[in-house]
């Protein structure tokens, strides 16, 4: 199998028949982007308890260009007639984009995204995939119970806590990766990058209906976890940019004016208490917290101009977005158009 | 239809939402926001349908955002005993101006009028509002006589806006907070709402799309169901968009005017902080720390004065990608001569 260039969009409206042969009830995803453990074991193992379900699936491996030769025994099964398929994308691009891809190409119309490592056991798949056709759009699989050490817990805690109180959510296993969902809500949500992570709380903030649901830890996920100080920079940084873009995209001045003025003000009164003591008659050439007040001042144009810069940016770019999403319309039975 | 239909953006939706077979599409839409109001749909409903009785070529569209409550059964139920009512349903709680833009998007009369949910105002100013919108106008704003809320938490601090809002914007309207209006279908087009901008819709309409507006006094009832949505709160929320629609309105399409100002004002900063900086080393400085307050504060200020004119770029930048796409689009108001 030979790189495929994808264009999302594109294949993000062909119709199943155009998108494969015949139809399947699930389309399994796996994204091997940073870490991958055995594909093919990997398949044997998650496709086993939808066979017994007795659910038509297929898998699709989405690789990034220094994964191809992992996919290789994968691309065995398929010859052997296994419903496995192998995308291969032409540039790294990150685990968003590979979900989003696969998405694309996916005959189903419900997708689980499956990490290339064992999070959950693979008896957790069906009652995800349940939930979704209930009527949920996202279903999560949370572990739990946790077996594993407590500092991957604590580590746990703090995040979702965090998590929490920016995007407004009550999640506790956002790190896990293994969710079912409707193909079409993956494909519409505004998330690339890094922020297939955080794919829920998008969800949630596009006002789709999440569920979390109870799955338990795989054996071989059980291990202590303790990164380096560059991956819990990371997760902060995640934070951030995640309080800002769930909030903000389209006002930003609310949030830099907001910090701006903080410091304007404060820099302010700085600066007209020294000017009071000027006119007392004191001197101020030899005031350091002089340099402070005009630095808080300084401080609080920057913010408030590049809020400015944002706010121009978001009303050139009005006209081409939707700034709501729409469940329904309803006209008296009569179809809309 | 499907989902991805429905959600297409914006001018795909408005093109379906507008055109279709030209005689199922009604002289007048009239737009109605509703979230949480299960009390107030039926009496809105039929107050409007009385107040409409005059003509029959009219539809309402109930766009419900995200309500909690009985609002979305009751409107569809609604909507199925008369084909001139259409619900919209928003998947969550967006706001007045994504439901307002969503109403749009989706009415397909060609003058839409906009109301609150809330039966404080009264469906039947509606005639006269169109009427004047009749006499030449884009935009036909109504202002509350005799408003009937809470004196403190409402009249006054939205007396004190719209005095700062007029003022500012230089759009003489009474009462911004009134959702009572009247649009002409050419307006909408050219109008684009986002984040909260609704209580800015004269100044953007008059300074982006180039609207004649006018107003005229309509009736305001106490609330009777239900509880008002607004507090004292938003206060801040108002100065900052008011600093955002000013923007908009001044330097949409030159910001490095503006920015260039900011460093000019910068700039004038760092040459007095420089001179008091030269008259301190010559007349007094003794010590060597009291030599670096002056050229700090100085430097401080040029620091600022190159940031400015280094954003001012981005900003053009950014207007370069879109702004000569859309110009071409300008609808031209008359044309005279030629021929």
């Amino acid at each position: 199998m030979s790189g495929v260039g994808v264009e999302v969009s594109r294949a993000a409206v062909a119709a199943p028949e155009e998108r494969g042969d015949a139809p399947v009830s699930v389309s399994v995803i796996v994204p091997v982007s940073e870490r991958a453990e055995s594909l093919t074991d990997l398949y044997r193992e998650f496709s086993a308890p939808l066979r017994a379900a007795g659910r038509s699936f297929e898998f699709l491996f989405v690789c990034e260009p220094w994964a191809y030769p992992l996919a290789t025994p994968v691309a065995d099964l398929a010859r052997a007639g296994e419903p496995v398929r192998v995308l291969e994308v032409a540039l790294s691009a990150g685990e968003t984009t590979l979900l989003k891809v696969a998405a694309a190409h996916a005959r189903a119309e419900i997708v689980v995204t499956l990490p290339a490592y064992r999070r959950v056991e693979a008896e957790a798949l069906p009652t995800l995939i349940a939930r979704v056709e209930q009527g949920a759009d996202i279903a999560l699989a949370r572990r739990w119970p946790r077996r594993d050490s407590w500092i991957n817990r604590i580590q746990n805690r703090v995040l979702h806590a965090l998590i929490g109180r920016v995007a407004g959510a009550e999640l506790h296993d956002i790190a896990c990766g293994v969710r079912a969902m409707r193909r079409e809500v993956l494909l519409d949500l505004p998330v690339y990058g890094d922020l297939a992570r955080f794919l829920p709380l998008f969800a949630m903030r596009e006002g789709y209906r999440v569920v979390e649901v109870n799955a338990p830890q795989h054996r071989g996920d059980i291990q202590t976890r303790i990164y380096g100080p560059g991956i819990y920079l990371r997760r902060l940084l995640d934070v951030l940019g995640l309080f800002f873009l769930l909030r903000f995209t389209d006002k930003p001045l609310r949030f830099f004016g907001l910090i701006g003025s903080g410091f304007l003000l404060s820099g302010a009164a700085v600066l007209i208490a020294l000017f009071i003591q000027r006119v007392g008659g004191e001197g101020i050439a030899d005031r350091p917290v002089l340099l402070l007040g005009v630095l808080l001042v300084v401080l609080g144009v920057q913010a408030i101009a590049l809020g400015l810069v944002g706010e121009i940016v978001v009303y050139l770019h009005a006209p081409s977005r939707r700034p709501y999403r729409l469940v329904r319309t309803s006209s008296a039975g009569k179809p809309e158009r | 239809m499907t989902d991805q239909d429905r959600n297409r953006p914006f001018d795909a939706a408005r093109a379906s939402g507008a055109g279709g077979n030209a005689e199922t599409r009604p002289a007048l839409s009239v737009v109605v926001p509703v979230y949480n109001e299960e009390e107030n749909v039926r009496p809105l409903v039929s107050a409007i349908r009385d107040a409409l009785a005059y003509t029959d070529s009219w539809e309402l569209l109930l766009v419900d955002d995200g309500s909690t409550d009985a609002t979305v059964a009751l409107a569809e139920e609604l909507a199925e005993q008369d084909r001139r009512i259409r619900v919209i349903k928003l998947a969550r709680n967006y706001g007045q101006t994504a439901a307002m833009q969503a109403g749009f998007d989706h009415a397909r009369g060609a003058v839409v009028v906009t109301m609150d949910g809330d039966l404080q105002n009264d469906p039947a100013d509606i005639p006269r509002l169109v009427a004047r919108l009749e006499e030449g106008f884009d935009l036909v704003a109504g202002y509350r006589e005799r408003r009937q809320d809470k004196v403190i938490t409402r009249k006054i601090p939205s007396w004190v806006a719209n005095r700062l809002i007029a003022r500012v914007t230089g759009i003489p309207i009474r009462d911004n907070g009134c959702s009572l209006k009247a649009y002409r279908r050419e307006l909408l087009d050219r109008l684009h709402l986002y984040a909260d901008l609704h209580r800015f819709i004269p100044a953007m309409a008059a300074a982006t799309a180039g609207a004649r507006i006018t107003e005229i006094p309509v009736r305001h009832h106490p609330r009777r169901h239900g509880k008002s949505k607004y507090g004292l709160s938003r206060t801040v929320k108002v100065m900052l968009d008011l600093i955002t629609v000013k923007t908009i309105q001044e330097v949409r399409e030159r910001p490095l005017q503006l920015f260039g100002v900011g460093a000019l004002g910068a700039c004038l900063c760092g040459i007095a902080s420089a001179i008091a900086a030269v008259v301190a080393h010559l007349s007094f400085v003794t010590q060597k720390a009291q030599s670096v307050v002056f050229p700090g504060v100085s430097l401080l200020w040029f620091g600022l004065a190159f940031y400015l004119l280094m954003l001012g770029l981005i900003a053009e930048a950014s207007l370069k990608e879109e702004l000569p796409r859309r110009r071409g689009s300008m609808p031209v108001v008359r044309e005279v001569g030629g021929k």
